[in-house]
C-alpha cells in the first residue's frame, strides 16, 4: 500500500517535472521572440542618446551620458517638424475625404436593394489587389495632367483610393448586420435616406468608424512610394520620405539619423500602444473575415 | 434593404466613391497600358513604338533579375512568415502569464513605418558599426562577419529577413484569433480520450483553422509582391542590382533614365505579374480545400 503511495507520488512528481519543463521552454522561446522584435528597435533608441565617437566604440549597452546633440541636429537640419505637419496634413484629410465617401457608399450598398449592387460591391472591393506600385508612373503622369505634381492634392487622392476598397468592405459588413427594422420607424416619421444616414446608421458604426479611421491614418502615415514619386520639394514632404532623404544626405552621421527615427518612432508606439485593440483589430479583420 | 423609389438618390450616394477610385486607382492601370505602347522622356514629342518597350523589358537580364528577386522574397515570406507564426501561435494559446506582453511586442514591428523599419535595419547590418558584426565579435564569432548589405549574395538574404521580421506579427496575430474560435468541447473530448497535445494540435486545431491557413497565404503572396519602400530604402536595388525586385527596377528605369514608355510597360508587367500569381494561388489553394 506504502509503495504504491510513493510510486503514484514520483510519477506525478515526474509529470510535474517535464510539465515544468515545457512551460520553461515555451517561455523561452517566446522570450527569444519577443528580444529579436524589440531589440532592434531598442538599440536603435539607446545610441540615438549616443555621440558618434561613443557609438563607434560601444554600440552595445547605455550611453555613458545621455546627450542630446543628435536630435538638435536632426531637428535643425531634417525638418522633421515640417514634414510632421506634412503627414498629419495629408493624412486627416485624406483619411476624412476616404471615411466620409466610403460610409456613404457602405450605407448605399448595405442598406438598399438594387440592380448591381454586388458587383458594384465587388468593383470596389477587388481594389485590394491593385498593386500599388504598379499605378506609380502611371499615377505620376495622370497627377502631371492634372497639375497636381508637388502639391498635397497628389498625395491625398490616391490615398483616398488606396484605402477605399478596405474602408467600404470593413464598413458595409458592418452597416449589412444591422436589423431591417432600424430604419423603419424613421422612414414612418418620414426621414429621408440621406438622415438616416445621418443620424441612425452612422452613429450606430462607430465601432467599425473607428477601425477604419485608425487604419486609414496607419496606411496614411507610413506611405512612402507615391510620395517619393509625386512630391519632390523638401517644404511639402510628409514623414517617411524627408526621413528617407535625411538618410540619405546624412548616412554616415548614423547617430543623428537613429534620433531622426526616434523622434518619427516613439509617437507611433505611444499611439499603438494607446490604440492596440482597434489597430490590431482593423489590421487583422480583413483576413479573418475573408 | 430598402427599394428606393427615387434610384438617383442611390447614385448620388456611391458616385462619389466611386469617382475617385476611378480615377484614381482603376484608370492609372489603364494610363499604364497606353503608354506602354509610347516612347517618351516627359518632354519631348510622344511616339507610338508598338510592343518595343516590351520587347526590350523581356530581354533585359536585370529584368528577369528582378522577377527572380521578387519570387524569392515571396518564398522567403511565404515560408518564413506563416509557419513561424503559427508556431508561436500555438505556443502562446494557453494560459500563460504575460500573454498580452507577447502579443502586444509582437506586433509592433507591423505598424512602424517601412522607412523607419529599412532605415533601422541598415544601421543594423552596417559592416562595421552595426548590430550584427559586432554581436559575432562579442561572441567571439567574428569570422562570420560579413558586408551584410555590400555583398552580392548576403544582401537579398538580409532583405528577406528584414522583411520576415517586419511581417510576422501580423500572421501571429491573425493566427493567435483564430485559434481563439476552435471550440473548447472539441479539444475538451479529445483531452478525456487522451490525445496527446500534438495529436489535438494536428488533428482538431490546424484543420478547424487551415482556412484562416490559406486566406493568409494568399495574403502574404499579395504583401510581399507590393515591396517597395523597404528595398528601396535599404538598397536601392543595388549592390550591383542583386536586390533589385521589379518596382525597384521599374522606378530606376522610369524616374532615373527618363523613359516613362518603357517604365509603363514595366508597370503593366508587375500588374499582370502580381494579379497573375494571386489568381493562381487563390485556384490552387481552392482546390485543396475541396
Amino acid at each position: 500500500m506504502s509503495e504504491s503511495v510513493v510510486n503514484y507520488d514520483t510519477v506525478s512528481k515526474n509529470a510535474r517535472k517535464k510539465k515544468r519543463f515545457k512551460r520553461s521552454t515555451i517561455y523561452l522561446i517566446l522570450l527569444v521572440f519577443t528580444i529579436i522584435n524589440a531589440y532592434p528597435i531598442f538599440w536603435m533608441i539607446m545610441n540615438s542618446f549616443k555621440t558618434g565617437q561613443e557609438f563607434s566604440f560601444d554600440p552595445f549597452g547605455l550611453p555613458d551620458d545621455w546627450v542630446f546633440v543628435n536630435y538638435v541636429e536632426a531637428w535643425v537640419t531634417a525638418n522633421i517638424g515640417s514634414y510632421f505637419l506634412n503627414s498629419l496634413f495629408v493624412g486627416i484629410v485624406a483619411l476624412f475625404i476616404c471615411i466620409l465617401v466610403g460610409a456613404l457608399a457602405s450605407y448605399f450598398l448595405s442598406r438598399f436593394q438594387f440592380k448591381g449592387r454586388n458587383l458594384l460591391y465587388g468593383f470596389f472591393v477587388v481594389g485590394l489587389l491593385v498593386p500599388i506600385h504598379a499605378t506609380l508612373v502611371p499615377m505620376f503622369i495622370l497627377m502631371q495632367k492634372l497639375g497636381f505634381i508637388n502639391t498635397h492634392l497628389a498625395l491625398i487622392f490616391p490615398y483616398v483610393a488606396f484605402n477605399l476598397p478596405i474602408t467600404i468592405f470593413l464598413l458595409t459588413s458592418f452597416m449589412g448586420s444591422f436589423p431591417k427594422e432600424i430604419e423603419e420607424s424613421a422612414i414612418m416619421d418620414g426621414c429621408g435616406p440621406f438622415r438616416i444616414f445621418w443620424s441612425i446608421i452612422l452613429p450606430m458604426s462607430r465601432p467599425a468608424l473607428a477601425t477604419a479611421v485608425i487604419l486609414n491614418f496607419i496606411n496614411n502615415w507610413n506611405e512612402f512610394s507615391f510620395a517619393l514619386v509625386l512630391i519632390n520639394d523638401d517644404a511639402l514632404s510628409t514623414l517617411p520620405l524627408g526621413l528617407a532623404n535625411f538618410a540619405g544626405q546624412y548616412s554616415t552621421n548614423y547617430t543623428a539619423q537613429m534620433a531622426g527615427l526616434t523622434m518619427v518612432l516613439i509617437p507611433t508606439i505611444l499611439f499603438y500602444l494607446v490604440m492596440e485593440k482597434q489597430i490590431v483589430n482593423g489590421m487583422t479583420q480583413g483576413a479573418v473575415k475573408g | 434593404m430598402h427599394l428606393l423609389k427615387k434610384p438617383w438618390i442611390i447614385a448620388v450616394g456611391v458616385i462619389p466613391a466611386l469617382t475617385i477610385y476611378l480615377i484614381f486607382s482603376i484608370l492609372p492601370i489603364f494610363i499604364s497600358f497606353y503608354y506602354s505602347f509610347m516612347s517618351w522622356n516627359g518632354f519631348s514629342e510622344m511616339q507610338f513604338i508598338g510592343l518595343e518597350n516590351f520587347k526590350e523589358v523581356l530581354q533585359d537580364s536585370v529584368f528577369w533579375l528582378s522577377v527572380r528577386n521578387n519570387i524569392l522574397v515571396v518564398l522567403a515570406s511565404v515560408f518564413g512568415q506563416i509557419p513561424i507564426a503559427l508556431g508561436l501561435a500555438l505556443l502562446l494559446n494557453r494560459k500563460i502569464k504575460g500573454a498580452k506582453f507577447f502579443r502586444t511586442i509582437g506586433f509592433m514591428p507591423v505598424v512602424i513605418s517601412t522607412v523607419v523599419i529599412s532605415i533601422t535595419w541598415r544601421m543594423i547590418y552596417n559592416s562595421e558599426y552595426g548590430m550584427i558584426n559586432n554581436f559575432l565579435d562579442a561572441i567571439g564569432l567574428g569570422f562570420l562577419q560579413q558586408n551584410w548589405l555590400g555583398d552580392p549574395t548576403w544582401a537579398i538574404i538580409a532583405v528577406c529577413i528584414t522583411i520576415i521580421w517586419q511581417f510576422v506579427g501580423l500572421y501571429f496575430i491573425i493566427f493567435l484569433s483564430a485559434l481563439q474560435t476552435v471550440p473548447s468541447e472539441i479539444l475538451e473530448a479529445a483531452d478525456l480520450d487522451g490525445a496527446s497535445e500534438w495529436q489535438k494540435t494536428r488533428y482538431v486545431v490546424l484543420p478547424s483553422i487551415w482556412n484562416i491557413i490559406l486566406i493568409s497565404v494568399v495574403l502574404c503572396i499579395s504583401g510581399s509582391l507590393k515591396t517597395f519602400d523597404l528595398i528601396y530604402v535599404m538598397t536601392s536595388g543595388g549592390p550591383a542590382n542583386s536586390t533589385e525586385v521589379m518596382a525597384t527596377y521599374m522606378y530606376g528605369k522610369t524616374f532615373e533614365g527618363l523613359r516613362y514608355g518603357y517604365g509603363s510597360a514595366i508597370s503593366v508587367l508587375i500588374f499582370l505579374f502580381s494579379i497573375g500569381l494571386i489568381l493562381i494561388t487563390t485556384k490552387l489553394l481552392r482546390r485543396k480545400e475541396v
